[in-house]
């Protein structure tokens, strides 16, 4: 545990966050809601600019490695919610592939099309309006959110 | 111990658990039933609502499933790749600005859920206990971590 970076340690209280959120404790959840911004706020940027190949290359080794070696040890362990959770981050992976893919053949793909993502699995896409139901995790488009920015 | 809540979206104002309600816990301004009136474990008004807008919610849950250490650690290496793509995703050029908004919200649920099955899903578990103790432990040097709020997350909890 000690050595989780600043970017893990703000995950973990965001999910301690929402996880308290669904049990109605708003002040534990506010709680773990600062120390998830202490976290982020500390959290090391890389710098300089980043590109939408070396994000790619990442999701290939995940791909290729990451996804194949947690998923063997979630069968070993017969660990249904793990193979959840890999089955549907495994899949909107994929959809941030070809989202990357999209954006390098055509950087002006969200311009015209706006695009969306489930807060429930991360499920990420590019079109006029969101399907009705998550097609990864079947939440109703309530939860599908469309990203804007000022 | 469960007290009874209610899912607004969910509710189509038929108000049956104004009429089934013993205390008039259900019979509030604000849209939710006032716990300090709701009966433990009654469900009158969870079994009586037409819309299925009304659950119980536990006040404890049962122990998490141990987790696998294997498991455990795989499923951390994969949120440790998503956070360093959530890094690079937000140090896109500015012609990438929804771009990276997207990311960094699909990346985020990622990571969380990776953290989460790798057996930080109950906030009230011991594994979360040790984590706020180890927090506490690694910034007890700096003055701007807000160690109060881990304290008091160990009160409640």
């Amino acid at each position: 545990m000690g050595t989780l970076n600043h970017g893990e340690l703000t995950v973990m209280c965001t999910n301690l966050q929402k996880a308290c959120e669904k049990q109605l404790r708003s002040e534990e959840a506010a709680l773990f809601g600062r120390l998830a911004t202490y976290f982020s706020e500390k959290t090391e940027k890389p710098g300089r600019q980043a590109t939408l190949q070396e994000i790619g290359l990442i999701i290939d080794e995940e791909i290729a490695t990451l996804y194949p070696e947690a998923n063997e040890q979630a069968d070993k362990a017969q660990d249904r919610g793990a193979k959840r959770a890999l089955l549907w981050g495994e899949k909107v992976t994929r959809l941030h592939k070809s989202f990357l893919t999209r954006l390098e053949r055509n950087p002006k793909l969200l311009d015209e099309t706006p695009v969306w993502v489930c807060e429930s699995c991360g499920f990420l896409f590019v079109g006029a309006a969101p399907p009705a139901v998550c097609p990864i995790c079947k939440v109703p488009n309530i939860k599908i959110h469309k990203m804007e920015v000022k | 111990m469960m007290f009874a809540s209610r899912n607004v979206r969910l509710c189509t104002k038929d108000c049956i658990c104004l009429f089934v309600c013993p205390t008039g816990a259900t019979d509030t301004e604000s849209g939710q039933i006032d716990a300090s009136k709701c009966l433990d474990g009654c469900r009158l008004c969870v079994d009586a609502c037409p819309g299925g807008a009304i659950y119980l919610v536990p006040k404890n849950y049962p122990k998490p499933q141990p987790k696998h250490e294997d498991v455990v650690q795989t499923l951390f290496a994969l949120a440790e790749s998503k956070v360093k793509t959530r890094q690079l995703a937000n140090a896109l050029g500015d012609d990438h600005r929804l771009a990276r908004k997207a990311l960094d919200f699909s990346l985020e649920v990622l990571a969380e859920d990776c953290v989460r099955e790798g057996g930080y899903m109950l906030p009230q578990s011991a594994a979360v206990k040790e984590f706020l103790n180890g927090l506490k432990e690694r910034y007890r040097e700096d003055p701007a971590f807000p160690i109060e709020a881990v304290e008091r997350l160990r009160d409640l909890l």
